[in-house]
């Protein structure tokens, strides 16, 4: 039984990792036309203006810029197997230690949020399902709304001026490494994991409260009560274990939206993370960088999704045996 | 097809419009489309129009939402900037809504590697988390209100192209299409007539849930500055523009925001009420 299982998961993720190929491709493609697309010489794009002839010329001969676009992309990601990113344009500095740099305040960003949008939105969701037409549902789902409504932006704005200016309990911007100090790298960590979870909580809020309304109908969910067992343990240990499937999925995908969602969130709060190095290296016209940082959140969020699919298929024995 | 969907939902929208749920979203939907129309009308002044007599003034009767740093009425630029944000939110969603569909319906149609080809080049699209890609398109293509649609139309292009297809492949199996196709007419006719008329509804119930989407995107590349370019009022640059003033005129950057969650609001309520109407499982 248990090989059947693995021998099921075995073939469903390598078919997984066999579709991922052309997609990967393709974001390639686009992330290497990006630069290409620029009006003007391709070279001034990734050098600057000022750049010596010498570099120039060995620009030319690394990326094969005199030859045609497939040669040229070919060119291109032998450079990006071997970890070859470029250098910034504005920095001098090599573009992979930069991107790997803001990787991890990112990371800690967007798992903050994710944190504090299931803090959010589970209790609230099964709440609303399990009180459903109530006053406490109504406000559950007018509270989700908001939520799915209120760009990210003006939430942190709003908490700014809540918490940083009005009652100035918590820092408006910067970042404090985890092991430099950590309870500094806490307090500049919750306005920031607020705003970008407020957008998250209400869509898994929806979810839980819409999957839970289906399971709570279920005939195990009739048996559990049935048999006398405490409300809470037939919600929490039936009920929920249930509707979990769907939720993981919307996480995992919004997890993926959360990536998009820190270049807002990390410009106004000044977190040293990917989208504010995205956004910096676009008005510096630093396209090394930005094609970097392009490609890997892109990536990221390919593997994101990947790894969604795969802890579903984990979570629920019905995917694994099918 | 189109009859059967449309008896139930028929009778099932007088129920809808009275529910004070989509009266709310069409109130803040009509509020913001008159706003961007009658916006000369509305105000005494010019949204460029600056004071410099009158910098960073609190809400008052002369300027119900105050002044900015240039002394600019800010009620009157929240209003023009309702203009930009309908503006986007349309154009986008019409340009994606109608290249996704029609080649979301080619592919459904036609199948094999025109559909793999297609659909594949939707799922690129699909990997990039769609801020990121909206800014990398404005990014490329410089910073204007044109290419803030445009970017944003790219990233809107698989949600229709997917929606269609899986509407198109229900559709060409239906009884009237086989026998379209039986009397020899070609696919671009089925397409065009019996086709694309069929999958219009749940098109443009995902059009209004986008349209709230767009809105927000652009108020997000207006806000980095990649969307319409100062001094163009837009409430996502407006609220740019009040970051740098939150302790000084903290009134700068309550009403832009305010208007574009109002509005997002609007849409999505009218959005959700469209989809409940059209299709009542998902309600």
């Amino acid at each position: 039984m248990f090989c059947a299982w693995g021998g099921n998961l075995a073939r469903q993720l390598v078919g997984r990792l066999v579709s991922l190929i052309p997609i990967l491709f393709g974001v390639s493609v686009v992330v290497f036309l990006l630069v290409r697309l620029i009006p003007g010489d391709p070279v001034v794009a990734l050098l600057g203006m000022e750049a010596t002839p010498e570099a120039v010329a060995a620009l030319r001969a690394r990326y094969a810029l005199d030859d045609p676009w497939a040669v040229q992309y070919l060119a291109w990601m032998k450079n990006l197997l071997t970890g070859d990113f470029g250098r910034s344009v504005q920095s001098g500095r090599e573009v992979l230690p930069l991107l790997m740099g803001a990787l991890l305040p990112t990371l800690w960003l967007a798992l903050a949020a994710t944190l504090v949008s299931l803090l959010i939105a589970i209790p609230t969701g099964v709440i609303a399902a399990t009180r459903r037409d109530t006053a406490a549902d109504a406000f559950a789902s007018l509270l989700s709304l908001f939520g799915l409504s209120m760009p990210s932006f003006w939430i942190g704005v709003l908490l700014i001026l809540l918490f940083s200016i009005h009652l100035p309990l918590l820092p408006a911007s910067g970042y404090v490494a985890p092991g430099e100090d950590l309870g500094r790298f806490l307090t500049h960590l919750v306005l920031p994991a607020i705003t970008l979870g407020t957008a998250l909580a209400a869509a898994i809020m929806r979810m839980t409260r819409s999957t839970m309304l289906e399971v709570l109908q279920a005939d195990y969910v009739r048996t559990a009560r049935a048999k006398g067992l405490p409300h809470r343990t037939v919600i929490w240990k039936h009920a929920y274990r249930n509707a979990q499937i769907p939720i993981i999925t919307l996480i995992g995908i919004q997890f993926g939206q959360v990536l998009g969602g820190v270049v807002i969130t990390e410009t106004i709060f000044s977190w040293p993370g990917i989208g504010k190095l995205t956004v910096d290296a676009i008005f510096a016209r630093d396209y090394p960088v930005v094609q970097g940082a392009v490609l890997l959140t892109a990536g990221l969020f390919v593997f994101i999704n990947l790894v969604t699919d795969i802890v579903y298929t984990i979570v629920d024995p019905r995917l694994r045996l099918s | 097809m189109s009859a059967a969907a449309s008896a139930p939902a028929s009778a099932r929208l007088p129920r809808l419009l009275s529910s004070p749920r989509a009266l709310l979203g069409g109130g803040l939907v009509a509020l913001a489309i008159l706003a961007a129309i009658l916006a000369p009308v509305l105000t005494p002044y010019g949204p460029n129009d600056t004071d410099f007599l009158a910098i960073l003034q609190p809400p008052s009767l002369a300027h119900p939402f105050g002044t900015d740093d240039l002394g600019r009425d800010i009620l009157t630029r929240v209003i023009y900037g309702a203009r930009v944000s309908l503006v986007v939110g349309l154009v986008s969603v019409l340009a994606s809504l109608v290249v996704g569909g029609i080649i979301g319906s080619i592919a459904g149609y036609v199948s094999g590697w025109t559909d793999t080809i297609i659909m594949r080049l939707m799922d690129v699209i699909f990997a990039f988390p769609g801020v990121l890609l909206a800014l990398a398109i404005t990014a490329v293509l410089g910073p204007s209100l044109g290419n803030a649609i445009l970017a944003i139309a790219v990233v809107n292009l698989p949600v229709f192209a997917r929606i269609a297809r899986a509407q198109t492949m229900v559709v060409r199996s239906l009884d009237f299409v086989e026998a379209k196709r039986a009397l020899g007419f070609g696919p671009v006719n089925i397409l065009a007539r019996s086709i694309l008329p069929n999958i219009a509804a749940p098109m443009m119930v995902q059009g209004s849930l986008l349209f709230a989407a767009a809105i927000i995107t652009e108020s997000y590349l207006s806000f980095l500055g990649l969307g319409a370019q100062p001094p163009t009022a837009t409430w996502g640059n407006m609220l740019r523009d009040a970051i740098g003033f939150l302790e000084l005129a903290p009134w700068m950057a309550w009403f832009s925001g305010l208007a574009i969650f109002l509005t997002v609001l609007g849409f999505n309520v009218v959005g959700d009420a469209l989809r409940d109407l059209f299709d009542p499982r998902t309600g």
